[in-house]
């Protein structure tokens, strides 16, 4: 009997790989090196070692066991997958080739983008623009218009069409984006452009803005649509070699927080790439609200970048504005902020003379001075490896640490400072967990969230480590480490739902019940037919509808959710109250009693969302609070140096309450525990994290 | 010295810049003019208690002129400040459309610090719709003075006060809607800034104050300012108009003297300036010992860094200030108006002044400066839509940027971050007009070893009769080149065949007629003849440089690649051919020998002395047909 439902986390170093038996609730991780030449070979290599420990951890004799056993895949139910083929195509910025195809008149849209500078006042002297996406001699121009409504202004030039299509074949251009003004309002003009492409060029891979981002602003939408062109025939090529070798159907993470199956997921690649990323926050908030904290922030810390999102009532908050690289993508993706702080960040004197931290990263090849390979720079971790904060050695000990590099770099440092070497260290942990904070206020603050409401989920390899001083600096109730810090992304792809977004830009001031039943029936309908072809029965389909609206002459529009079942005036009045009040919490006004202030409606949204059952946290009774004797005891620095114990987490149980300093190592990862902190086991197995009152 | 603790500082750098991007993207999302939204008119600063501006992305209004009038002992928490007086406004404000917010900072009772924000609105009464009614002859026909008041007293705001300027605006609900966005998005800025006098005490906080400030200072010093040779170096560059006077020269004169051991070690004098316009290009700047002025063009200094990296990390602070001099020539000039003279398009000069003192220090330091740019001119309709309601669709569309010793211009840029052109499907939803190109304007880039950027190549079909607005400068003369290139094409607006001047409060256009805007290319830098041939071959297939100005400004001589889509060339050099060559399906190929001749003579027939700066063909129409002006040499 099928009953095992395994995860599958690719990140840059490590494939994590985590399997549930959803009939016992046994969990099982497992850990291989990531094979960046093809990852199918750590994922293949990583789906093996999972089954083959599950088999071991259930015992001789069971079903699964004995199917496990034989090394197929009988036991499983389902594969889910995170991957960062997409993301890093786009960070690495491997992006050539491309080809696009627009409205006559509009060539230039990509040189021109929105004519804005980054950053400073006057940079336009000396900035200096980065190629785009695709450059002005791969576009050729199509003659048809559309206007706002849809309607037809100029109709499609067929000819001009062909000669597009045929100038792309010619010179071996096969990945190419399409768009057209106003084909968010009505896409005839797309589809009628993709025959041709298919008829004239069969060869190649297309990305019409009509299926990719059916919203207005056609610089973004663009772009997006190229994203989704560049990264198509990679992902495509991905999946169809995945799914040879595994021989099973299998899904994929999203951006979005849901999942949707392979087969489909190579239609809208462009939704992908922040898979990886994505299944921590999930993961994260399903642990997190299994403890009893609905509402988090969850922080995912590794080598080179820290990763922020924000959780609220167990969903991980939305946004449409997220960017990967330097390419902006409007689809909908969790929102979350990446700060340039990590175990690898470098530490360095600015011209000016003051310490910084990062963004510049070691990477894991050379990485800090402390591993030994060639680091040239102190880092995050050399810092705390000097300060006695993380043991000298990494994986519970397979691979040790130099410490004493990591000394005579920081050393060094503090000698161009005229600091202490101490006082140095503790400065770039300092700096680096501002950096952090700041991070954590942009998308706390800037929404109108308290970040003092919100308890942290602190995970990754590097996420527990700055757990003190950030409940210091921003003054949260408490950081939840779970078990397995390094895990929470593989655990977070069992804990999804299938979910695929449709949205309609429909702007208008005054949205007629009719045209409300009509817009929000046909995104309902696509759908549905989404989740019927994954298979689910007509009675499981759940769909969540939103809406974004503004008051009439914003440029930027709020997101509320809309209520289900036929639009009457009862429910645009409470879609209405909903806009007033989100605008108010998120800006500190609103116009709900003043009628001068029109409302405009934007975009209706409708998700399709197909619910699995999520897997149960085990949970264990609570025992004695007093922690087992240390297992060892060290030199660590807080204000001054001192012998702190040194707990094994294994060893600890639910109840069980260490008190600072100490520090609590595991396999991959390290909470050093500050004087003045607690960290208290919690029937899951978490360790929550509290300032002592 | 100050002895702030290295990490501190850097924490407290980190969260003012934090804060400063905090309330900007605050306003940025809840503000309804255009101006705010899309082009992104409005910047936040903090300022410590002794008035010194800590954060360095932005440029930002001044509080001198609240604390001019509110003493700081007499401020409460939950007061904001507010004024758009320029003539009130220590040179802080340069138009009346400019509302700034002012919010103080309390710490243990005290006042620590300001948040100051200012944002140009739609619309603040006056003559013409849009407030800048380019043919004012005083600031009474621009709108509605406002000297600093108290607009909220202890949290509660003054009705009275917003009834009075809301009643004033044309666009009552947009002005009432900005000045929330403001006011709230300064006061979450002050509580910030207050979390962090709380966690690190108001001494240690202070300290790190002091030393960003000073390590501004330094760096400036030493990286920027070491770079100019010592000495006086004179320069001038010209607005064309006033919108009341025929077009002449309104001169803005630098006279920079250099002396690296001398406090301060830049004296920046601008006597020779013209007489103040009739016309609103004048502003107010001989204020406060013209600190808004320093802080406002110090940013260009940053071009002589050694990378455009390195360029874009250095902030402009308060530390600029003790590093400059201002001498300002009698009242009565456009940089020394007399009130009540009109200000609405001081860009004009304010802009230009950025250009001249890039232009003076071109000449100090041989060349390693970037030729010229323009990024500021309104164009836009105004009428009534169909459902009779009366609109104002007003644009910024930036332009070119000049040539760089290190790279080409950049096409259609702004000199404000962020500013951002409306999209299309964004305007053809809101007003009744069809966008039927967005392009880049071919050739508008000054020619030169590193091109100039081009400008904006836009087609408005009105589908109402409506009303065009244009305040531009930079319509006769051109952003120019310098050491060797040429100037770029100035701004020029078409409907239908007829040409519009640069500054027009209502053209009428009929339902179903193209505008036609072209806005300035940058000034070229370095000669054309030296740019690379191939560079030149991509341009022309680009579009973005014609075969008729590859062959008679660069000297490239081109033919047709093979390839479909380009149509067979016949023989001969007529126009035909370089109609042709453009079209090429694969872009021009270079005919090497044929270029190698071309420059030979083209070099030959070129005078002795050549004056450093190119100021383009408009300048002789203005100059009483002098080709150049006499501070045009090195």
């Amino acid at each position: 009997m099928r009953s095992v439902r395994i995860g599958v986390d690719t990140g840059g170093t490590f494939t994590d790989v985590v399997a549930v038996d959803e009939r016992t609730g046994e969990i099982t991780t497992v850990k291989t090196p990531s094979t960046p030449a093809d990852p199918a070979d750590g994922f293949m290599e990583g789906v093996r070692k999972v089954l083959t420990a599950a088999a071991a951890a259930a015992g001789a004799g069971t079903e699964a066991a004995a199917a496990a056993g034989a090394g197929g895949l009988e036991s499983v139910t389902a594969v889910v997958h995170g991957t960062t083929v997409a993301t890093n195509q786009l960070l690495e910025d491997r992006v050539s080739g491309l080809g696009f195809v627009t409205t006559e008149g509009f060539e230039f849209i990509l040189e021109i983008a929105r004519q804005s500078v980054p950053d400073g006042y006057g940079n336009s002297y000396f900035w200096v623009k980065p190629p785009r996406i695709v450059p002005v001699h791969r576009v050729r121009t199509v003659g048809g218009r559309l206007d706002h409504t849809g309607a037809e202004v100029r109709p499609f030039d067929v000819e001009q069409a062909v000669a597009a299509a045929r100038w792309f074949r010619e010179r071996g251009i096969t990945a190419i984006g399409v768009c057209f003004l106003h084909s968010y309002a009505n896409p005839a003009h797309e589809l009628r452009m993709r025959e041709v492409l298919a008829r004239e060029h069969p060869e190649a891979v297309v990305s019409i803005s009509s299926d990719v981002l059916r919203e207005y602003r056609e610089y973004e939408r663009s772009v997006t649509t190229l994203v989704d062109a560049a990264v198509k025939p990679t992902v495509r090529r991905y999946i169809a070699g995945l799914a040879d070798r595994l021989g099973m159907p299998f899904s994929v993470m999203k951006s979005n927080g849901g999942v949707l199956s392979a087969a489909e997921v190579v239609h809208r690649p462009v939704t992908t790439v922040l898979s990886g990323p994505a299944a921590g926050a999930l993961g994260a908030a399903l642990i997190a609200s299994t403890a009893g904290h609905p509402s988090v922030i969850t922080l995912d810390g590794g080598g080179t970048s820290t990763d922020v999102a924000v959780v609220v009532d167990g969903e991980p908050s939305l946004t449409t504005e997220g960017s990967v690289g330097r390419y902006p993508c409007k689809i909908p993706m969790i929102d979350i902020v990446t700060v340039g702080a990590g175990g690898g960040s470098i530490a360095w004197i600015s011209p000016e003379g003051t310490l910084k931290a990062g963004p510049r990263s070691a990477g894991a090849d050379p990485g800090p001075l402390c591993y030994g390979r060639g680091g040239t720079d102190v880092t995050v971790t050399d810092a705390h490896v000097f300060l006695g904060r993380v043991p000298p050695y990494l994986l519970g000990g397979e691979i040790p640490l130099d410490a004493d590099a990591a000394r005579r770099g920081v050393e060094e440092l503090a000698g161009k400072l005229g600091l202490s070497a101490e006082r140095t260290a503790v400065g770039i942990l300092e700096i680096s967990a501002f950096n952090q904070s700041n991070a954590i206020r942009r998308i706390t603050v800037g929404r109108g969230l308290d970040v003092r409401d919100f308890p942290m989920v602190a995970f990754g390899g590097s996420g527990p480590l700055p757990a003190c001083r950030l409940i210091d600096i921003l003054g949260l109730p408490s950081v939840l480490v779970p078990p397995d810090p390094g895990n929470v992304s593989a655990f977070g792809l069992l804990t999804v739902d299938v979910k695929d977004d449709h949205v309609r830009t429909f702007v208008t001031r005054d949205l007629s019940l009719a045209d409300a039943a009509d817009v929000f029936g046909e995104l309902e309908g696509r759908a549905a037919e989404a989740l019927t072809r994954e298979g689910f029965p007509a009675d499981r389909h759940v769909y969540a509808r939103s809406a974004d609206l503004r008051y009439y002459g914003q440029a930027y529009e709020v997101r509320v959710p809309v209520p289900a079942g036929p639009p009457d005036e009862a429910w645009r009045a409470e879609v209405l109250d909903r806009f007033h009040e989100a605008h108010r919490r998120l800006y500190g006004y609103g116009y709900r009693d003043d009628p001068r202030h029109g409302v405009e409606w934007v975009n209706l949204r409708v998700s399709g969302i197909g619910p699995i059952t999520r897997p149960a946290v085990r949970r264990r009774p609570y025992g004695a609070a007093e922690p087992p004797p240390p297992a060892a005891v060290r030199e660590v620095f807080h204000d001054g140096w001192a012998r702190v114990p040194i707990h094994r987490r294994a060893a600890l149980a639910p109840g069980m309450t260490v008190r600072g300093p100490a520090v609590i190592e595991e396999y991959g990862s390290t909470l050093p525990l500050h004087p003045g902190f607690t960290a208290r086991m919690d029937e899951y197995g978490n360790l929550e994290v509290r300032r002592e009152p | 010295m100050s002895t702030a603790d290295p990490v501190l500082v850097e924490i407290v750098e980190g969260t003012l810049a934090s804060v400063e991007r905090e309330v900007e993207t605050a306003i940025a999302r809840t503000a309804r003019s255009p101006m705010i939204r899309d082009a992104h008119d409005f910047r936040a600063g903090i300022h410590d208690a002794r008035l010194r501006k800590l954060t360095g992305r932005s440029y930002s209004a001044l509080v001198q002129p609240v604390v001019r009038d509110f003493p700081i002992a007499e401020m409460s928490p939950g007061d904001v400040f507010f004024h758009n007086d320029v003539y009130l406004s220590e040179g802080g404000i340069g138009h009346l459309p400019d509302l700034c917010v002012t919010v103080p900072v309390f710490h243990d009772g005290a006042v620590v610090a300001f948040v100051q924000a200012f944002g140009h609105h739609d619309d603040i009464g006056g003559a013409v719709p849009g407030s800048m009614p380019s043919h004012a002859r005083s600031v009474f026909e621009e709108g509605l003075m406002v000297p600093p008041i108290r607009l909220w007293d202890r949290g509660v705001p003054n009705r009275a006060a917003l009834t009075i300027m809301t009643r004033n605006s044309r666009m009552p609900d947009s002005l009432a809607g900005d000045l929330d966005a403001e006011c709230s998005a300064c006061l979450m800025g002050a509580r910030r800034l207050a979390e962090l006098f709380a966690r690190y005490g108001r001494e240690a906080v202070e300290a790190c104050f002091d030393a960003i400030i000073a390590n501004t200072a330094e760096t400036f010093r030493r990286e920027l300012l070491a770079k100019i040779p010592e000495g006086v170096h004179v320069w001038e560059d010209y607005a064309e108009h006033d919108g009341v006077d025929p077009p002449r020269l309104h001169a803005q004169r630098i006279t920079l003297t250099v002396d690296h051991s001398a406090t301060p070690p830049l004296v920046v004098d601008f006597t020779g300036t013209s007489p103040q316009a009739r016309g609103p290009i004048n502003h107010a700047g001989d204020y406060a010992d013209g600190v808004f002025l320093k802080k406002w063009l110090a940013p260009i200094l940053r071009n002589l860094a050694d990378t455009p990296d390195r360029m874009a990390e250095l902030d402009v602070n308060e530390g600029v200030v003790p590093l400059i001099g201002m001498r300002f020539p009698e009242k009565g000039t456009l940089l020394t108006p007399i009130f009540p003279a009109p200000t609405n398009a001081r860009t004009f000069v304010i802009l230009r002044l950025l250009g001249v003192l890039a232009g003076v220090l071109a000449k100090a330091t041989g060349g390693r400066m970037p030729a010229d740019q323009e990024t500021i001119r309104y164009t836009g309709v105004h009428g009534t839509g169909a459902d009779g309601a009366p609109y104002l669709m007003r644009e910024v569309l930036g332009g070119g940027s000049g040539g760089r010793w290190y790279a080409d211009g950049e096409d259609t840029i702004h000199v404000v971050p962020d500013s951002r052109n409306i999209p299309v499907e964004f305007a053809e939803s809101r007003w009744p007009l069809r966008v039927e190109r967005l392009g880049l304007a071919r050739d508008s880039g000054g020619p030169g070893l590193h091109r100039g950027g081009l400008g904006y190549d836009k087609h408005v079909r009105m589908l109402r009769d409506a009303s065009f607005m244009s305040i531009a400068d930079r319509s006769i003369l051109s952003c120019w080149g310098v050491n060797g290139g040429r100037a770029g094409r100035p701004f020029s607006v078409e409907i239908e065949g007829r040409v519009m001047e640069g500054l027009v409060d209502d053209a009428p256009v009929r339902a179903g007629e193209v505008i036609r805007v072209r806005t300035t290319g940058g000034g070229g830098w370095g000669c054309p003849l030296d740019r690379d041939p191939e560079a030149v071959a991509a341009d022309v297939r680009d579009g973005k440089v014609s075969p008729e100005s590859a062959r008679d400004d660069y000297g490239v001589v081109l033919r047709p690649s093979g390839g479909s889509g380009g149509p067979d060339i016949p023989g001969g050099s007529g126009r035909a051919e370089l109609v042709g060559l453009a079209e090429s399906a694969d872009g021009p190929l270079v005919d090497a020998e044929a270029t190698a001749l071309r420059r030979a003579r083209l070099r030959a027939a070129l005078p002795g002395t050549t004056p450093f700066f190119d100021r383009g063909p408009g300048f002789p129409s203005l100059s009483g047909d002098l080709p150049y002006a006499d501070v045009d040499f090195m």
